[in-house]
């Protein structure tokens, strides 16, 4: 039940976004300052119009694109260093095992907000500044459960019986190791997937979002809180898109664990 | 266990100054911080001379065993936009945010666990299925739409409770439900999880078989080896919840801990920022080592190690 | 189930008796509630210039000198007369019969106490600088209720230092006997309300001074509340928790007015906004003809219908009708033919041409979407602008290493004065100018400042602005409008120089 929920909202969200210069009528940046701030229903404008008068339906389309854009670069990102760094302290444990628990300390203590601030001094407002800051923030996760699984998958006999005849360790961690966390590295990918996405919509509260005019959920959420008043539908659409996309991942990346690892805590 | 508890100090302390340091040079990083706090139609020569004055312009070794030093003593110099005492302004938003935390934290534990539990209890049934649901969009929703939306149904529509600001109980409410929103959704789930791995054990199939109660054989046995996980999470989630509530406090004009943090990032206002961070870091490094702790006294295999 | 009911009557019951105190009670005890997004950063006069600071000092504190509301022009407030005894002398005649919150009278020791406090290093106070009190060389007590300033050099503008929240007055023997530290827990001055308290972050709270002597205010007491959140604050004021709000967004006027709760009330501010053309590095910017071209194809007029709703007044110069050194000049009209007939003469191709263009966002009323709109507008012919949006303080730190681009969105204000506009903007060496190197331009300004004759003052600053006007530095844009929403039971006009005083707010029982 929850598979098809989640395959079929996610597939919905993936279509709209690839189709989306043929599913919407409008081009997403053309402002039309007349139209500005128009309800939904408005003959060619199904959504309504932002401030500009862009076309809601086309931004939010785009947005979708631009969602599934930070989400993905953020989880590869993420895995990758994360993984990494997860793999080295549970294989090899003792000091990089603390080391990188350590780090991984160091940074969660300190606010998110100053690792944007800071990234946004190195290379700016935008994208970039989006995926790095919201990786730089993300890889920890990657990196406990990781350790935590290497540390388990470890104990088991084959990886003994491996040692015991001498293979070697890199050939241990990688043909024998990484094979059986990978799984949970794809459970956590999924359900970080829509973390990020919704991360962003924090990110542009505080400020650092997406480059206008570029539509993206979370910067055109953040927009819409000085219109709430007067134009609700710019709220609640990019909104409920964001909300969507988040089920559908999040039941999807559910449904992933309970097939390959039901026992992973995320 | 001693050793154990010893080596985790030390790591702490570590971890403590590794991430003052982190903060000083990101801080220093992100810009001009005698700039923000002068008015605009001030001369070039002016701020020249307050930077000088303010030790802005010492080679940046000096002004960084300056702060450390100074810092060992808890002092963190004044607040280049207040004029005051930089932990002291810390200090006094402190109560603000503990109330709100407690609150979240509260009403988390006191909806989610038992969400989760029953989650767990009542597997793939439909109470299950719209738990997950429901708890998903909790995460999903980002924090200051929901408290919008609630400051427009409940204060401004219905005017039930204050937009904002604290004074009274009913100040704390929507601020502590916004928060609670997303964090239950973790723990329920983590929850549920938990519970799950437990009733599969074998010891719980003991005991349905020798007969006793089902809210026996859940509450004493379950949730008591489920609590580890729990208590590890909501033991953390304290700990961000410290600074973590900036957009909550924003919305709602909590004066909290994370909102002068946030804003006295925006203003580089570095002394306040270097003592808020402090602060928050030494906090949720203790947090982590009480939680670790707790770890060992509540799970007996863990101690051993 | 009955616990549940149970609890659910409690919490409600708790609700309703701890709910705010409402706007129709709150007229009955005559009490306003104001939101502002920030608090103050201290409780002393004289000593960090920040407009929110000083706004709220100003209900505590008075001024020497007040501005007319409708002409700026100095008027007496704790000084009744002014004259300049020589180049380096002003002499101020004080009111008498003032006396402070705690009792101690108004006299010139207070005046010589407050300046000395500003200008002594120890206290790090702002108004060291030369913009402040810096040319000062001392504070003569004539007599009890006469007092001299002596400058370092002629200063003809030390009438609107003290017209404005630079002076405000605290009292000598209390800052002597407390000390700065002690003073400000519990400030004490001659303004027409006393500080009751300050919940950091939180609110300020102040109450009626029954022996003001103006008379005392209609307001028996004034809670500054602190919100940090725009829509939050309007959430306040929709519902009846705040009386008082500035910076309501021209869309959102509609909803104000429909509310029945609050009414808006708007004024031309002094504050301008301009789109700075960056000539300080090279660039398309350097040539004049471009800088005016730009001016021909900008639509100003569109901007101001579309995108602030007409809540704005064009500007053809550098400065505004507000400002006391204003002189009319001509206005580079919308004029498509004449940007391409320049932009040929400069041997540009519009349709090759890429610019970049700075801005903030959420600083000024819908900064970030005019910029949007301009470079939108500057399409039409052609020209491809990138827009890049900063934060606050990295668009500061941009303008001050002349990092931007090749142009870039700022507001200024308030601008009352030619003294504290042109020079800080049109010379090459101040932190936030986007022009400069021009020398006819630089001595002519630097002269101006030092002219201490009205007319000849007046005469220098007409062809200033003219020749601003045809250098074409900025696109000239506009004055803002300052939106205010103001619940209906209280009767208050907005001022141009965005003094927010509610002494001047009456309550009206409804």
């Amino acid at each position: 039940m929850k598979a098809w929920l989640g395959l079929s909202v996610t597939l919905i969200i993936v279509v709209a976004a690839a189709g989306a210069p043929w599913i919407a009528a409008h081009d997403p940046l053309l402002a039309d300052f007349a139209a500005g701030l128009k309800p939904p229903g408005t003959p060619g404008h199904p959504l309504g119009t932002d401030q500009l008068g862009r076309d809601l339906l086309a931004r939010v389309l785009y947005g979708a694109r631009l969602a599934l854009f930070i989400g993905a670069c953020t989880v590869i990102v993420t895995g990758i260093v994360g993984g990494l760094l997860g793999l080295l302290a549970g294989f090899v444990e003792r000091w990089p095992s603390a080391v990188v628990m350590r780090i991984a300390d160091v940074q969660l203590s300190f606010p998110f907000i100053l690792l944007a601030l800071t990234i946004n001094a190195i290379v700016g407002l935008g994208l970039r500044n989006i995926i790095l800051s919201l990786s730089a923030a993300g890889w920890v996760v990657y990196a406990r459960v990781v350790r935590g699984e290497v540390l388990s998958v470890k104990q088991r006999d084959y990886v003994h019986a491996a040692a015991a005849l001498g293979v070697g360790r890199a050939r241990l961690l990688f043909r024998h190791v990484l094979p059986n966390v990978a799984p949970s590295i794809v459970v956590v990918a999924s359900l970080q997937f829509s973390q990020f996405v919704v991360a962003e919509a924090a990110i542009s509260f505080l400020g650092f979002g997406v480059q206008p005019p570029t539509p993206a959920w979370g910067s055109m959420l953040s927009e819409s809180r000085d219109f709430l008043y007067v134009a609700w539908w710019l709220a609640a659409f990019p909104g409920l898109a964001l909300a969507l996309t988040a089920l559908g991942v999040n039941l999807l990346g559910d449904w992933l664990r309970d097939t390959f690892d039901p026992k992973l805590r995320v | 266990m001693r050793r154990y508890l010893l080596a985790r100090l030390a790591q702490t302390v570590l971890v403590v100054f590794l991430s003052l340091t982190a903060v000083f040079g990101m801080v220093r990083l992100t810009g001009d911080p005698v700039l923000l706090f002068m008015p605009m139609d001030i001369q070039a020569k002016d701020v020249e001379e307050f930077r000088e004055r303010l030790g802005f312009n010492d080679p940046l070794a000096v002004q960084y065993t300056r702060f450390l030093a100074a810092a060992v003593r808890g002092d963190f110099g004044d607040s280049l936009r207040y004029r005051r005492d930089a932990f002291g302004l810390v200090l006094e938003r402190l109560p603000a945010t503990l109330l709100l935390a407690g609150a979240a934290l509260g009403l988390t534990l006191v909806v989610a666990v038992p969400l989760g539990v029953l989650s767990a209890v009542r597997r793939d049934t439909a109470f299950d299925h719209v738990g997950t649901v429901v708890t998903v969009l909790g995460q999903a929703t980002p924090g200051f739409w929901l408290g919008l939306m609630l400051i427009y149904v409940f204060a401004v529509q219905l005017r039930w409770l204050p937009t904002g600001g604290m004074g009274t109980a009913a100040h704390v409410v929507m601020p502590a439900v916004v928060l609670a929103a997303f964090y239950s959704a973790r723990v329920a789930r983590l929850t549920r999880s938990a519970v799950l791995d437990t009733l599969g054990e074998d010891y719980v199939l003991t005991a349905r078989a020798k007969g006793l109660a089902e809210t026996r054989v859940i509450g004493k046995h379950t949730l008591r080896n489920s609590a580890i996980p729990i208590v590890t999470l909501a033991g953390l989630e304290a700990g961000q919840l410290l600074g973590g509530a900036v957009v909550t406090e924003t919305i709602f004009a909590w004066p909290g801990l994370g909102r002068l943090t946030v804003q006295a990032l925006l203003n580089r206002d570095f002394p306040v920022v270097m003592a808020a961070v402090s602060f928050t870091s030494i906090v949720y490094t203790l947090m982590n080592l009480l939680v670790d702790v707790a770890y060992g006294w509540l799970d007996p295999r863990v101690r051993k190690t | 189930m009955r616990a549940l009911e149970l609890l659910v009557v409690a919490v409600a019951l708790v609700s309703v008796a701890a709910a705010p105190v409402l706007a129709q009670d709150r007229s009955r005890t005559k009490e306003i509630v104001v939101g502002l997004g920030a608090e103050p950063r201290t409780m002393l006069g004289v000593t960090i210039v920040d407009w929110t600071t000083n706004n709220m000092l100003e209900h505590i504190y008075d001024r020497l000198l007040d501005r007319d509301a409708k002409t700026f022009k100095p008027k007496p407030m704790l000084a009744t007369e002014w004259k300049i005894v020589n180049d380096t002398t002003w002499e101020f005649k004080l009111r008498k019969g003032v006396k402070f919150h705690n009792g101690e009278p108004f006299t010139a020791a207070s005046v010589k106490a407050t300046i000395e406090y500003a200008l002594d290093p120890a206290n790090k106070t702002h108004f060291t600088a030369n913009a402040y009190w810096g040319p000062i060389k001392e504070v003569q007590i004539v007599d009890d209720h006469t007092v001299r300033f002596v400058t370092k050099q002629p200063w003809p503008n030390l009438v609107d230092s003290a017209a404005s929240t630079n002076s405000l007055i605290m009292p000598a023997k209390a800052l002597k006997e407390l000390g700065p530290a002690k003073f400000a827990e519990k400030p004490i001055g001659t303004g027409p309300f006393k500080f009751v308290e300050w919940r950091r972050d939180e609110r300020l709270v102040l109450e009626r001074n029954p022996d003001y002597w103006l008379g005392a205010a209609d307001a028996s007491r004034v809670t500054f509340r602190f919100i940090p959140e725009f829509s939050a604050r309007m959430a306040a004021l929709l519902s009846g928790e705040i009386d008082v709000m500035k910076d309501v967004p021209p869309h959102a006027v509609e909803a104000v007015e429909r509310s029945g709760r609050a009414k808006l009330r708007s004024t031309v501010s002094s504050r301008i906004n301009y789109l700075a053309l960056v000539n300080l590095k090279p660039g398309p910017m350097q040539d004049v003809r471009v800088r005016r071209a730009l001016n021909h194809a900008i639509d100003v007029e569109e901007l101001i219908k579309q995108v602030l709703k007409g809540r704005a007044t064009r500007m053809c110069g550098p400065l505004a009708p507000t400002n006391v050194d204003y002189a009319p000049v001509e206005c580079l009209k919308h004029d498509p033919a004449r940007a391409q007939a320049l932009f040929k003469e400069a041997g540009i191709d519009p349709k090759a041409l890429a610019l970049t263009l700075d801005t903030p966002s959420g600083r000024y009323p819908l900064d970030k979407d005019v910029s949007l709109a301009i470079a939108a507008q500057l399409q039409r012919l052609g020209i491809k602008t990138n827009v890049v949006v900063n934060e606050w303080g990295t668009h500061l730190d941009k303008i001050k290493n002349r990092n931007t681009g090749d142009m870039f969105f700022l507001g200024w204000g308030p601008a009352l004065h030619g003294q504290g506009t042109m020079p800080p903007l049109f010379l090459a060496d101040q932190t936030y100018s986007s022009y400069g190197n021009n020398k006819m331009l630089d001595e002519k300004i630097a002269r101006a400042g030092t002219l201490l004759d009205p007319k000849a003052r007046a005469e220098a600053y007409a062809e200033l602005q003219r020749l601003v006007q045809a250098e074409a530095p900025w696109v000239f844009l506009w004055q803002q409008h300052d939106l205010y929403g103001v619940t209906q039971s209280v009767e208050w006009t907005p001022r141009a120089d965005e003094k927010m005083w509610m002494y001047d707010a009456k309550i009206v029982a409804r």
